[in-house]
């Protein structure tokens, strides 16, 4: 039972990790880029949320009804002023300039909110939950898991069945042949880009919402969007979103074992699937 | 029957030229200063220069993995502090004489980068990197977990006591002067030789190399545990001197975000450029560290900029207007007339 519980705990937890891993794969499939960022950029929503809502006394969802949009206009400039300089074959560029970008926001953030951790008040749903067969399930987390599941299928729906998603598709596959054909690969990757950091701003709310956030934890949710993505399988949305689960429940599960053992499981499990498929779980070779 | 005779033209290869004749006769001079330093400074500023050497050793390996090879790390505190715990689990467990232990200590890190690179060399370029710095987190959190390195409290390098302080100074003192004499001299020297040639070749571009007969995988191999090895060293000597050790500033990302800004402001790809970035790094942590935050801001920003418009660095802008290289390391032909 205790291992059930682990099990479902990890899944839960897993939404969260999706939430992150989504952006970084559309983006590094899309421009074959690592925004280093990406984690410093959950926080600093997150932040922006929290001070939005304890100065005007928003609820949660009035809050994630600001960020999103704010993280997608934040995705977009991100993508004009820095990273369309920066896409090309060779990693170094981008990989320093949002290098830097983390290193300056996280100290941009300290320098603002201080160090300490907050969380978001949520008017008591953080705290209720629900409990069927003697496990007790956060309203929370499953609130959580249910958005991951929607934006994962929405994302995939839109890369599938759109004319946007299909020039996005062209652009990741040949960026040359897709310019010929009239598609703007500047205008293509600031809408991924827009859309990469706009999921942000629904992890940034759940994020703060589910425990506490600090200035300087960006790092810690770059590497598990990051270990989701490879776990799952580099190329697909749901390679990414399945990633999440793995890496959620090898942390649940590791947590049970020893408290130390939490994240520590996670890496393991990452460095193993590197070791024995590097194409990832549900890659395609 | 007719021969015709095809003289080889008379060629001479230069190597070196007038500045780099200066450069090295200085850096000769920089070499002996610092083995020589319990004679003329005094433990804090033999404490200082530690410091700095460290940063420039540091930045050469970041240097010769990004600027050469073409593997962007940021977890080489990895490696520091896997050999940082070496030491002290070998001088205080074990009862090795420290300064023995420093060199013994490097077996750490050597082995250990075998199977990183193993695993790491399947991940693309960008993700290469974060797979780097998730390894750096696995090395902290099992030196969290282990109770043989007391876990998260750390531990303390109270064998020192046994030597004075002046002892202290001159082993200080002639580890700065291995460390420099190690990171930009063998780096130097590597450059110089057929590896270097292979090297080049491979950073202006990988596959023209490899149809070139350059085994690229091999020389990133190498790349790789060489640099580790070399940031072992750093580790080692840097907390033999802090006299402290604990998981979150013996793998501290603090590592590789000096290195980064030194290789990247300083001019990536080039020697000189590991110089001038420490001296500018230096220099403002001394003058503006204070400022705490804001002044790592400052040098996030500064980061950005180089990124997006100067990608050279400084010695690149300097580079491209006089051609006086400290460290020479291309081949020139020279013509020699026929004399008759």
């Amino acid at each position: 039972m205790q291992w059930f519980d682990a099990l479902i705990q990890g899944v839960l937890l897993g939404g969260m990790y999706a939430q992150y891993a989504l952006g970084m794969a559309l983006m590094f499939g899309v421009m074959k880029i690592v925004n280093v960022s990406h984690g410093d950029l959950v926080i600093l929503l997150s932040l922006v949320g929290i001070s939005l809502a304890a100065s005007l006394g928003l609820g949660p969802f009035t809050v994630m009804a600001a960020l999103v949009p704010l993280a997608v206009g934040l995705g977009w400039l991100l993508q004009r002023t820095i990273l369309n300089r920066v896409v090309g074959d060779d990693p170094l560029p981008s990989l320093i300039a949002t290098f830097g970008l983390s290193l300056a926001l996280q100290n941009l953030m300290m320098q603002i909110w201080s160090a300490n951790s907050r969380s978001l008040p949520g008017g008591g749903i953080e705290s209720r939950s629900i409990q069927i067969g003697g496990i007790y399930i956060g309203l929370l987390p499953v609130i959580v898991l249910v958005f991951a599941i929607a934006l994962t299928w929405g994302l995939d729906m839109m890369l599938k069945r759109t004319r946007f998603g299909r020039a996005l598709r062209a652009a990741a596959s040949d960026v040359e042949a897709a310019s010929m054909t009239g598609i703007n690969p500047r205008t293509v990757y600031a809408s991924a880009t827009a859309i990469a950091v706009g999921i942000l701003g629904f992890a940034a709310v759940f994020q703060s919402l589910r425990s506490t956030v600090a200035p300087a934890d960006g790092g810690a949710q770059l590497i598990y969007a990051f270990e989701a993505v490879i776990i799952g399988g580099m190329g697909s949305v749901w390679g990414a979103f399945l990633g999440a689960m793995v890496l959620g429940v090898a942390q649940a599960v590791g947590f049970r074992i020893d408290p130390g053992l939490g994240v520590l499981a996670g890496h393991i499990v990452f460095l193993l699937v590197l070791a024995t498929r590097p194409q990832g779980l549900f890659g395609r070779a | 029957m007719t021969f015709v005779s095809m003289m080889p033209p008379q060629v001479q290869i230069r190597r070196q030229t007038a500045s780099g004749r200066i450069a090295l006769a200085l850096f000769v001079l920089a070499v002996i200063g610092l083995a020589a330093m319990p004679w003329w400074a005094k433990t804090g500023t033999i404490r200082m220069v530690l410091e700095l050497c460290c940063y420039v050793a540091v930045a050469q390996m970041w240097n010769l993995l990004a600027g050469y090879a073409g593997l962007v790390s940021v977890g080489q505190q990895a490696f520091i502090g896997a050999a940082g715990y070496a030491l002290f689990v070998l001088a205080q467990t074990f009862g090795v004489n420290p300064f023995l232990a420093v060199f013994l200590s490097l077996l750490v890190p050597l082995v250990l980068a075998v199977p990183c690179y193993l695993l790491l060399h399947r991940l693309d370029g960008p993700y290469f990197a974060i797979g780097t710095w998730v390894v750096a987190e696995v090395f902290r959190l099992v030196a969290s977990n282990l109770s043989w390195v007391n876990a998260g409290a750390g531990m303390s390098l109270s064998v020192m006591k046994d030597y004075s302080a002046f002892q202290r100074n001159i082993a200080m003192s002639l580890f700065c002067a291995l460390l420099i004499l190690v990171s930009i001299g063998g780096s130097y020297r590597f450059l110089r030789s057929r590896f270097g040639l292979a090297l080049i070749a491979m950073r202006d571009n990988p596959v023209a190399a490899a149809s070139q007969g350059v085994n690229v995988r091999r020389l990133r191999f190498m790349i790789y545990v060489a640099a580790a090895v070399g940031c072992g060293l750093v580790g080692a000597v840097y907390f033999m001197a802090q006299l402290r050790i604990n998981p979150p500033s013996a793998f501290d990302s603090m590592w590789s975000n000096i290195a980064i800004f030194i290789v990247m402001v300083g001019g990536i790809a080039s020697i000189e450029g590991v110089l001038i970035g420490t001296l500018i790094y230096f220099v403002a942590d001394r003058y503006f560290g204070e400022y705490g935050a804001s002044y790592f801001v400052v040098l996030g920003v500064m980061t950005v900029l180089v990124a997006l418009y100067a990608r050279t660095g400084i010695w690149g802008m300097i580079s491209a207007r006089w051609d006086a290289p400290w460290f020479p390391i291309r081949r020139h032909l020279v013509l020699e007339r026929n004399k008759p």
